[in-house]
């Protein structure tokens, strides 16, 4: 058994699969894990450094299907993919594809990736830094970012897959020339305006940047939110399909959702109006249009 | 009163527009650029509110002041509601703090009928040139256009924003005539075609300025009246083919407060408006008729959904050889679609397609297994009456609802 290491890196991985690939080692003779645990493992068998005889034949399209699903978190995240590539370098394209039994777990894990690059466009939340401060000031909180500015806006988001470094290209176009940073748990982005900075581990200082910061104009939204649910429309486990629960934490709106599904639950809803707005005085129109 | 204030009273008063799509709009960047937003083509939801719809857009009304009097709709001149109205720019800020928050992906801007039809879409107009040339917004934009309003200001409109609607409502004239007085079909069809004759002005102009790039699109009331499926889906067909509409969109009657008496005080029907939108969906990606889905006049079936209603109808068709049927004919087999469809096309270049292929590619297998033939499967149900049929693929009736309604 030969067990590798390539630090969650696809350009890592795809170094070690094309030396692999080489020498014509089977997948079932390789296994992928992290430092730690490959001492678990012995290696009996040696292989020489250098690249083997065999070459092999790759479509550019696969090699970007493999880039993609190399985001995915999971068991066996390194080791299906070289077993797609093993498959597909012998002449088996099916491995490629949905209806295939391997093909479909690929496609899955793309669709995984995919959504979760979506969520990241669709549920991360900026909030504004304070501007007013001294320029002093500026650059020693910008220094303890180890950055030369400080971002404009910071977002705290946890995705389940690597998606950040790919899908925050998103805020570039979105953003224009403003600076943003969003921190994860694991990694972290940065862009200075020009240029979009990756870390994978996201230093401690951005972390507490994001996590904490104010948000003193936060009720507009939360209003809104409240405002635009239909309430004679209540349906619950539609919208934990589309977003999922473990998104709540971090949206500000979270917190309002169980209050808002039980009022309407309670019966005083008979209509689509909100609560608040039926207790105001109305107003009717005299004249004709 | 203050901003938040008015936002409670007129994102209330916006909640019974259907639409919130933020797609189909042309790239747009602002990588390097001053002023902010982008658009990928793609929508994007960015929340879902419990009643299961996405936020996709700050959906608002410019105000819900209105001089009409729809019965159906909640800011009608005769509704007992608290009123507001906010000023351009203040949809302007409120349009941009959302955005720069990521909470919405553009605007929706619609309003009630102040002073004159011209006036009221004279405001639209304004915030939607503030954004787009005072703060160069390369977000979404979509705005409501008044029927009656100038073509002159609705061509301005255009080409602001990436998306223009016109409600038809009620899709019939006698529907209009008791409901909602002061509208016209006549003018709404016109309306329809002033945006359309620009859509078309532009298309072989490439330099031309843009003109609702997203398309236009429609809503249109299901269940304030009497008007059944049939109706709707037969309108719903002509607008596409009259005005290439993008989306037709179906809006079950919410009960309103201080409900008149001329409409239901009824919980919505979802599932028939869900029943539409699957009908309509076969319309625009699947190339079936409106006469397929409803020869006759009346409704949709409820319990079975439409294109299992045509399976059932046309047995003569199935089952269909996997291996060997048109593209076309294997998406219209119920439990498959078009994303399927082109999976097992695909496949079966490489091979032959067998039984355990439909498993992998997430075919809802219940449903499609009496229409389909593969290598190795034939159905034992073919043979099976379609009441028979019917009876055993039809959905069971949901639990009650809890009775707010009784």
């Amino acid at each position: 058994m030969i067990i590798l290491d390539c630090e969650d890196r696809f350009d890592t991985w795809r170094q070690q699969a094309r030396w692999l690939l080489s020498h014509q080692i089977d997948p079932d003779q390789v296994s992928w894990s992290v430092a730690q645990d490959a001492d678990l493992f012995a290696s009996d068998t040696h292989y020489p450094e250098q690249a083997g005889p065999f070459q092999a034949r790759i479509p550019l399209a696969l090699l970007e299907l493999l880039q993609n699903a190399g985001q995915y978190c999971g068991d066996q995240r390194w080791s299906l993919l070289y077993e797609v590539l093993w498959r597909v370098s012998h002449g088996d394209r099916t491995a490629m594809l949905a209806g295939d039994k391997l093909g479909s777990e690929l496609h899955r894990r793309l669709k995984q990736v995919s959504r979760e690059a979506h969520h990241l466009h669709a549920f991360l939340r900026f909030v504004a830094l304070p501007v007013s401060e001294e320029a002093e000031d500026l650059a020693a909180k910008a220094a303890l970012l180890e950055m030369e500015t400080l971002p404009e806006y910071v977002a705290w988001h946890e995705p389940a897959h690597d998606i950040l470094r790919s899908a925050s290209e998103h805020f570039i176009g979105r953003m224009g020339r403003h600076r943003w940073m969003i921190a994860t748990p694991k990694d972290g982005v940065f862009y200075d305006g020009q240029q979009l900075i990756h870390q994978r581990e996201c230093p401690p200082a951005w972390q507490a940047l994001a996590r904490n910061a104010d948000d003193p104009h936060g009720q507009l939204w939360l209003t809104y939110y409240s405002h635009i649910f239909n309430p004679a429309r209540l349906n619950p486990k539609v919208m934990q399909g589309h977003l999922p629960t473990r998104f709540w934490k971090n949206l500000p709106e979270g917190p309002l959702i169980p209050a808002l599904i039980s009022e309407a639950r309670t019966g005083k809803q008979r209509d689509g109006q909100a609560k608040q707005i039926g207790e105001r005085r109305g107003k009717v129109i005299k004249g004709n249009a | 009163m203050q901003l938040i204030d008015k936002l409670s009273i007129l994102a209330d008063a916006a909640k019974y527009d259907a639409s919130c799509a933020s797609s189909a709009a042309p790239k747009r960047s602002s990588e390097g650029k001053s002023g902010i937003g982008s658009s990928t083509g793609m929508g994007i939801c960015h929340s879902y509110t419990p009643d299961g719809r996405c936020v996709s857009l700050l959906k608002i009304l410019l105000t819900n002041f209105c001089l009409y009097d729809c019965q159906y709709c909640v800011n009608r001149r005769s509704s007992d509601v608290p009123r507001a109205r906010f000023s351009p720019e203040e949809v302007v800020t409120l349009t941009l703090d959302f955005y720069r928050r990521n909470c919405v992906s553009g605007l929706f801007l619609s309003s009630g009928i102040i002073r004159s039809a011209d006036y009221t879409m004279e405001q639209l107009v304004r915030v939607a040139r503030l954004l787009r040339e005072e703060h160069e917004f390369r977000g979404y934009i979509h705005l409501k256009t008044i029927p009656e309003a100038d073509p002159a200001l609705i061509e301005e409109a255009g080409r602001y924003a990436d998306r223009l609607s016109v409600n038809i409502e009620l899709p019939t004239q006698a529907g209009l005539q008791t409901l909602a007085p002061e509208k016209e079909m006549g003018s709404i069809r016109q309306a329809m075609q002033t945006i359309y004759t620009g859509q078309q002005t532009i298309l072989n102009e490439p330099k031309a300025p843009r003109f609702t790039p997203a398309g236009q699109s429609t809503q249109m009331i299901v269940g304030a009246d009497a008007t059944d499926d049939s109706t709707l889906l037969h309108t719903a067909e002509s607008l596409y083919g009259d005005f290439r509409l993008k989306r037709v969109y179906y809006s079950a009657f919410s009960p309103i407060p201080n409900s008149p008496k001329s409409v239901p005080l009824a919980a919505p029907p979802l599932l028939r408006e869900h029943r539409l939108y699957q009908a309509d969906f076969l319309l625009r990606g699947y190339g079936y008729r409106a006469t397929e889905l409803l020869q006759g006049p009346g409704d949709l079936a409820l319990d079975i959904d439409p294109k299992l209603a045509w399976a059932l109808e046309h047995r003569e068709v199935f089952p269909l050889d996997l291996n060997r049927a048109e593209p076309a004919m294997i998406a219209r087999i119920p439990g498959i679609g078009i994303r399927t469809t082109k999976r097992l096309i695909e496949l079966r270049r490489q091979r032959r397609i067998r039984y355990e292929d439909l498993t992998r590619l997430r075919c809802v297998l219940a449903k499609a297994r009496p229409f389909i033939i593969t290598s190795d499967y034939h159905p034992r149900q073919a043979e099976t009456s379609s009441v028979a049929l019917r009876e055993q693929l039809r959905d069971r009736p949901q639990p009650q609802q809890m009775a707010l309604w009784a």
